[in-house]
């Protein structure tokens, strides 16, 4: 086992050292940070005028402190430019970052979000402040610097080890150790431990982030009713604790209460709209719950509020476009398109997603020919494997049935049945397509040996295994893979036979590289998913076990 | 805790607007006479009048909420640090005018669950009066009492008039103006943290001075 560094104890805190990065739209704000900064000894200061700017730097060099005006004028704001660096892995675990903001509020909004800054500083702060805060943030970095290492090589149980060294040894960091391996349990699939552990925390204090987490660990196991309890609870005191209602409307959607899982959005969104994965997610439910008003101004929002945010994709703007083609309302569809055409052209996925919708406003109005040829740039698409969300993949094979393609249709009903072959809902809209089609039997048998074969398959695979014959199980599964290489419960099927076949007949370079592989795509097809977090760990005891040691990212 | 009487809200926003406007007035006409130290001190008073408008644009945003209770988000925080933290603040604003100490009792807690802002916002209200009326000293202290922490702001002022006394003691609602409405802010905010039932509280007390102390349970 490699070591982590030895621990520095000292709490003498060299600010000459340390990279600091200024991120705020208005000059004489930068000088004055810069002026703050250098009260206490931070020399080495760059300073930027956006979240642009900002990334630029931060892909060039690492840096030890970043501070940055939560209001960046146009453009990303702060809050955005934190996602996307805690997103895209940009900043380490050891890197402080701390917001500046004009409003006390906005700690409200995000205290208990996953994509917290480390702190935030309200205008006007003195230097002295900012400095004890940073202080105080650094030496608790300091003080992590074992749990960090761990984490970000990738092993968790020695992550949890260090953790509780922390909660022993030392005081002070205890609660926040106690938080950190909150998530590392839920991470690992540990449920039952996590709602222990936020169990004792809020016996000490019913503190807000250990309330959600318990009704997260109860949600995890299933235990909605309990979660639904306890979020009720925590927002009659805190209504105004947004994750809180994010959290509840999962538990409602697993409840298949999508009524209340609706109005938990919207009341999420009427505290903070600007959170785009709140808006998309309202938009989703509310189409699901055929309430297109609502749907549309979330999906309208989307578009809006996320203009600079990379959690806006190109399935965005079809979402909206399938809403406004359902209202009826093409001026508004055409609208869409015009305003976006830039951001659309500028990707294959995007291209897709403006053929398609022009493919079914074209059938609408009847102009047979225009839609033809948006469906043709489709099939150009489609042939150099572009794709699309489900969904739109849907409303294209709609819009090739009502242009007599039928051919078209079934090959793309059959792709989108082999990697959903247990989504129950997109399974049922592309019935209900063949059905209006009055190609109920077409569609039938289309719908049967599409997911009939992955099916087979999977379940072939999964026998073999249980019988333990790994190695032809393997095979089974790399086929399904193969036919349906954008379903995530194969994906994770396989990489389970094959840790079990590597467990069985040794390494085997070529298969663990697979298995790696297969389970990255799982992971980025379908994130959070409950069972991600025990292959991870089954594939690091596999390394472990036969040797590999992946190299800690420093 | 419930922020209760629109009318004690229109006497702050009065109250503080005249004498905000006063103010800044009353520094603008101060000359810049060329001479580095009183050019600087004219400067240090125009920036930390700067520093109130601002203080008011932060109770606002509190105060906007004000139909609704206010909700502490509580966390775990270090009333070390926080001792500390007050402290360099207060020295700051002291300009080595008065004297800013510091005592943490032994049986101070590593950790304590408050909500750091408006325990902050709290305690300032108490060092911006005692750097109005100390003579020579500022002591910032923690210590536990009665199963509280107890954040204590002592000067070595003539003390707190009784009528401010009375009314922080009984909470009724009163025309307040001047120190009083930082008080009342400072009971709101002791009385919003609230563990099991029992909620927090403002004391108001002279013992050589005014000694302010805030008891979180």
């Amino acid at each position: 086992m490699s070591q982590p560094p030895a621990q520095d104890n000292d709490a003498f805190i060299d600010y000459g050292a340390l990279r600091a990065l200024v991120v705020d739209d208005s000059p004489g704000m930068r000088n004055a940070l810069r002026l703050t900064l250098s009260n206490f000894g931070i020399t080495k200061i760059q300073m930027v005028a956006n979240a642009a700017e900002a990334i630029f730097q931060i892909k060039n060099r690492s840096y030890d402190f970043i501070l940055c005006d939560f209001n960046l004028g146009v453009g990303r704001d702060g809050q955005q430019l934190l996602e996307e660096l805690r997103h895209g892995n940009l900043i380490a675990l050891e890197t402080v970052f701390m917001m500046v903001t004009a409003e006390s509020y906005y700690e409200k909004v995000v205290a208990t979000a996953e994509l917290a800054p480390d702190d935030y500083m309200i205008k006007p702060f003195s230097a002295e402040l900012l400095c004890s805060r940073l202080t105080g943030i650094l030496l608790r970095k300091r003080a992590f610097r074992d749990v960090y290492w761990h984490f970000q090589a990738q092993d968790l149980e020695a992550s949890i080890t260090a953790c509780d060294a922390l909660i022993h040894n030392k005081p002070k960091y205890a609660v926040d150790a106690l938080r950190f391996k909150g998530e590392l349990l839920v991470a690992l699939g540990r449920f039952e431990e996590a709602e222990a552990l936020y169990q004792q925390v809020v016996s000490m204090r019913a503190i807000p982030w250990a309330r959600l987490g318990l009704a997260r660990a109860l949600h995890l196991q299933k235990k909605n009713e309990a979660a639904e309890e306890e979020l009720r609870d925590v927002l009659e005191r805190a209504p105004e604790m947004v994750a809180a209602y994010d959290l509840l409307s999962d538990v409602c959607l697993e409840k298949k209460d999508v009524a209340a899982a609706q109005e938990a959005l919207e009341k999420g969104v009427a505290i903070s709209a600007k959170t785009v994965r709140r808006q998309q997610k309202l938009g989703e439910v509310a189409y699901g719950n055929g309430d297109l008003d609502t749907a549309r101004t979330a999906f309208d929002n989307v578009l809006e509020k996320g203009r600079h945010s990379i959690f806006v994709t190109p399935a965005d703007f079809g979402n909206l476009c399938r809403v406004q083609l359902e209202q009826g309302d093409l001026e508004a569809v055409a609208d869409t398109l015009k305003k976006n055409k830039s951001t659309l052209q500028a990707n294959p996925e995007g291209q897709l997603v403006m053929a398609v919708t022009q493919s079914i406003a074209h059938t609408r109005t009847g102009n047979l020919s225009e839609a033809a040829k948006a469906l043709d740039v489709v099939a150009g698409l489609r042939a150099d494997g572009t794709r699309g969300d489900a969904q739109l993949m849907l409303d294209l094979a709609g819009a090739c049935m009502a242009n007599g393609r039928h051919e078209e249709a079934d090959a793309v009903v059959a792709e989108v049945a082999r990697n959903a072959h247990d989504s129950e809902a997109l399974l049922a809209k592309a019935k209900r397509l063949y059905d209006e089609a009055g190609r109920t039997d077409a569609g039938a048998s289309v719908l049967a040996s599409a997911t009939g074969d992955v099916r087979k398959l999977n379940n072939e695979g999964v026998v073999l295994a249980q019988r333990g014959d790994y190695k032809t199980a393997v095979e089974k599964l790399l086929t399904a893979c193969s036919e349906a290489p954008y379903n995530p419960r194969i994906l994770m099927n396989a990489v389970w036979v094959i840790l079990k076949y590597i467990d069985q007949v040794g390494m085997d370079e070529t298969m663990i590289e697979t298995a790696r592989t297969q389970l990255r795509e799982a992971e980025r097809q379908a994130p959070g998913h409950p069972r991600l977090a025990g292959l991870r760990l089954q594939m690091k005891d596999v390394e472990t076990r036969f040797g590999i040691q992946r190299k800690a990212v420093r | 805790m419930k922020f209760d009487g629109t009318d004690f809200y229109a006497a702050l926003i009065h109250e503080l607007k005249n004498n905000l406007g006063v103010l800044s007035m009353t520094l603008e006409r101060i000359p810049l006479l060329g001479e580095a130290e009183h050019d600087a001190s004219v400067d240090s008073a125009r920036l930390l009048c700067q520093n109130v408008v601002d203080r008011l644009h932060q109770a606002l945003l509190i105060y906007k909420a004000a139909n609704q209770p206010i909700h502490p988000v509580l966390d775990a925080y270090s009333p070390h640090d926080l001792v500390q933290e007050i402290a360099a603040g207060a020295k700051a604003l002291a300009h080595g005018r008065l004297h800013v100490e510091t005592s943490i009792a032994g049986d101070t807690p590593i950790l304590w669950f408050f909500d750091r802002d408006l325990v902050e916002m709290a305690l300032l209200n108490a060092i911006h009066n005692a750097l109005t009326h100390a003579r020579s000293t500022i002591r910032i202290e923690a210590e536990m009492e009665a199963g509280c922490l107890a954040l204590r702001v002592r000067d070595d002022s003539p003390g707190y008039p009784e009528h401010i006394l009375e009314s922080v003691a009984d909470g009724r609602p009163y025309a307040a103006t001047g120190t009083g409405l930082g008080l009342q802010f400072a009971r709101l905010i002791a009385r919003s943290h609230d563990n099991r039932g029992r909620l927090g509280e403002l004391r108001l007390g002279n013992d050589s001075g005014a000694v302010f102390s805030l008891l979180l349970p």
